[in-house]
């Protein structure tokens, strides 16, 4: 990754060794600027339309996360790091998957087995619409969160960014 | 209500190792009762659910509604209750010790993640044992590796984190071949519930009998790298001795166990019992689980590390359960299967005690442990019944696995399993007794400033698993009658 | 020559069980630990591909419906999804054993094996 107008053995070197880099380039950054929040409703839009069409939870919170990731890598570590605090990540990975636990517990409730969809009343809609599919779409959006939440954590931590514990 | 029992105990303890890190951002005085509640509701329950199979049989539970092909089963029979059983019970003790110990052990800030990691270890074990879907299982078993791999290195100790890593990688290794062993399958039975294959199989293997064979030995090549059978146990010994005593208790007791068991359920339920007198595929288990008996206890003789001599000692062991499976006998399956409970109890209370002598004393050399009965009575005695257990002296639980391990080999006209279980067992004796009797008349320890007292929450977990051990060593009689009902697949 | 003819048939699966057994050699043979978790890589990548070709039906389409058109060979959409699992779980082991590499390289120094090996006898020594 060589800077584009800097020295590279003068720049880059003596900052990887702090553990820490950026890529100094303006056109790097402001293609950035601008793709990030598209590739983010990108990214929701696969969360959301994962009874329609491939993808779903898992593809989705990826391309969420990675957007994060751009930001961070084409700007500053540091500051990307800090966009998604550590208890705000603790809540959203803990938050999705006992999101996934509580919705199959209304199967439960409501009489039938557990992480029953139609039988336990969620709602049916046409199928090919955005609102259909009863609680796959719920588990879409828990996944989701939980998997852009989690690759985020784990990108910032591995690149000794503000906070490098744990192997979550 | 009754029915949903079996989802609802891994739901809970998962639902628990999930709502740790909110619990202890909230406040963390009450991580520890928020872990220790689930598991022992899921012991109470584990209790109840054996009274259910006991009254209505073996009984399946449909997730989501979906019949069998196309949903997720869950299978819940007699080696499926006893699995739970055998979890919960031995897990919760050794919780109870850990939330006074870790604290030595590891950074005050992963503390919370110690709990979330062992809970969603035993969660997923306990999916591993009730599960009736191969993909399911395959899930579980990861998720298992990951965990078990977590709680050694969550104490960032150089030693700990290679052993982690060689054992992360190892298991991958197994978990690459189980994999492969599904397709296998699912390539020529279409179908991934236990009961729909073992339909399809027998017919299946006059089609394609080499993929049959393949996913059989890569079965047992992946579920023995997991369980540590004896040429695939080289990840064991760093792994266990250096982790903190209580993940190296629940590493030792319950996870190579539960690999097992799956070996066990995919063996004889999916693979028609036909196939295993054309296939020796049991002799080169049976063989395999000889040479770990027997080279597993002439490796923890030369161990100066107490941890790592009771490591050893654990590879030694879980020969016995696989010997149970590879005679496949109705004595010898059901002492190897007790087998796994009377392990679990004695690996675990033994890893207990060698960890409460670290943490009062710091010692971990087996020289310097002269005299230290003297010091730390009660928990000696602990050790002292532990290792009486291992031998296999009558009174204790260990003898009567053994003893049902010989009947089913001399019931098979197999004499010369006697020989060798006679054999391992003198062989533990050796280096076993020394440490007991060194402990007791060796000279007396020098009380240190620095050697801490003994608390009763640490205590207490120990005394329990001793008294389980001499309790199941003479009233062994339930348990049996159980596992002679499970073994009937 | 029906072995040769059936290689060449199956292609999909011969390959697959190439890269498996070179993922499996990687992960043993090679010192780089960074190495190990690209053979692990490998191997998990060569079932997954195993696992998806099984489940390919010849001239088949994705099972969507599409306009009206109902009766036309459709894949089997199970593989798939469980590959989708497999796959994660597979990322998931990858950054955890990346993670302990970078943990090993602040400890040791070095991300080889065999000079962790050399360096742990020295101390222990």
């Amino acid at each position: 990754m060589k800077t584009s107008t800097l020295d590279a053995s003068k720049v880059f070197y003596p900052l990887l060794e702090r553990g820490w880099f950026c890529v100094e380039d303006i056109v790097v950054r402001s293609v950035a600027r601008i793709i990030v929040p598209f590739i983010q409703l990108y990214g929701f839009y696969v969360i959301f339309h994962g009874h329609l069409s491939p993808g779903g939870g898992f593809a989705g919170g990826a391309i969420v996360a990675s957007s994060m990731i751009l930001y961070g890598l084409s700007f500053n570590l540091e500051a990307g790091s800090r966009k998604l605090r550590h208890d705000v990540s603790t809540v959203l990975e803990s938050g999705g998957a006992l999101w996934y636990l509580l919705i199959g517990l209304f199967g439960i409730l409501v009489g039938g087995q557990y992480l029953t969809n139609l039988g336990a009343g969620f709602y049916r809609g046409v199928p090919g619409q955005l609102f259909s599919s009863g609680m796959i779409f719920l588990l879409s959006m828990g996944i989701g969160a939980k998997v852009a939440s989690t690759m985020i954590t784990l990108f910032y931590s591995l690149s000794g960014g503000e906070d490098s514990g744990g192997n979550h | 209500m009754s029915n949903h029992i079996p989802v609802l105990i891994i739901v809970l303890v998962l639902g628990a190792s999930f709502s740790i890190p909110l619990v202890a951002r909230w406040r963390k005085t009450l991580i520890f009762p928020a872990a220790v509640t689930p598991l022992a509701i899921s012991f109470g329950l584990s209790l109840y659910l054996f009274y259910l199979v006991g009254q209505q049989g073996a009984f399946s539970y449909h997730l989501g509604e979906w019949e069998p092909p196309w949903g997720i089963e869950l299978y819940v029979d007699y080696l499926g209750a006893y699995m739970i059983m055998v979890l919960s019970s031995i897990s919760l003790p050794v919780l109870v010790f850990a939330s006074r110990d870790i604290h030595h052990d590891i950074r005050e800030e992963v503390v919370s993640w110690y709990y979330t990691l062992y809970l969603l270890l035993i969660g997923s074990m306990m999916g591993i044992a009730l599960t009736n879907d191969l993909f399911n299982l395959f899930v579980f078993v990861e998720i298992s590796a990951i965990a078990a791999c977590g709680i050694i290195s969550i104490k960032e100790d150089r030693k700990c984190i290679e052993a982690s890593f060689k054992y992360l990688i190892l298991s991958a290794l197994g978990s690459g071949c189980v994999l492969l062993a599904v397709a296998m399958i699912y390539m020529i039975t279409g179908y991934l519930n236990f009961d729909y294959v073992a339909a399809t199989m027998t017919e299946a293997l006059s089609l394609y009998p080499y993929n049959i064979l393949i996913a059989l030995s890569l079965l047992i090549v992946g579920f023995g790298v997991k369980s540590a059978l004896f040429p695939l146990h080289v990840w064991l010994p760093d792994a266990h001795s250096s982790a903190p005593s209580p993940s190296s208790a629940v590493l030792s007791g319950l996870v190579i166990k539960i690999y097992a068991v799956a070996l066990v359920k995919m063996l004889f339920r999916v693979f028609p019992t036909a196939i295993y007198e054309v296939v020796p595929v049991l002799d080169i288990v049976l063989f395999l689980s000889v040479l770990a008996v027997v080279f597993g206890s002439i490796f923890a003789m030369v161990q100066d590390d107490i941890k790592r001599m009771l490591a050893y000692s654990s590879i030694a062991q879980i020969g016995y359960v696989f010997m149970g499976i590879g005679l496949f006998g109705d004595r010898a399956l059901v002492g190897g299967l007790l087998h796994i409970f009377n392990h679990a109890m004695m690996k675990a209370m033994l890893f207990l005690a060698a960890g409460m002598i670290i943490y009062a004393t710091g010692i971990r050399r087996i020289k310097d442990l002269k005299g230290i009965g003297v010091r730390m009575p009660l928990t000696m005695a602990a050790f002292t019944i532990g290792a009486f257990a291992m031998v296999g002296i009558p009174g204790t639980s260990g003898f009567i696995s053994k003893w049902f391990l010989a009947l089913g080999a001399l019931d098979l006209g197999r004499p010369f399993y006697v020989a060798i279980i006679l054999l391992s067992s003198l062989l533990n004796g050796i280096y076993y007794f020394p440490i007991v009797v060194n402990a007791f008349f060796g000279s007396k320890i020098e009380p240190h400033p620095e050697h801490k007292d003994v608390p009763a929450s640490m205590l207490i977990p120990i005394l329990l698993l001793a008294a389980g051990v001499i309790f199941f060593g003479f009233f062994p009689g339930p348990l049996l009658d159980l596992l002679e009902q499970a073994i009937s697949f | 020559m029906e072995t040769i003819e059936n290689l060449i048939n199956n292609y999909y699966y011969f390959v697959a069980m190439v890269l498996f057994v070179i993922g499996f050699h990687t992960m043993l043979t090679h010192s780089n630990l960074i190495k190990k978790v690209i053979g692990m890589n490998i191997m998990d990548t060569s079932i997954f591909l195993f696992f998806v070709a099984i489940g390919y039906v010849h001239d088949g389409r994705a099972p969507i419906f599409l306009n009206g058109v109902e009766d036309h060979a459709y894949v089997h959409p199970l593989p798939s999804a469980l590959i989708l699992t497999g796959i994660v779980v597979a990322v998931s082991v990858t950054a955890y054993a990346l993670s302990l590499i970078v943990k090993l390289y602040e400890h040791y120094g070095t991300v080889d094996a065999d000079e962790i090996a050399l360096i742990r006898s020295r101390e222990d020594s």
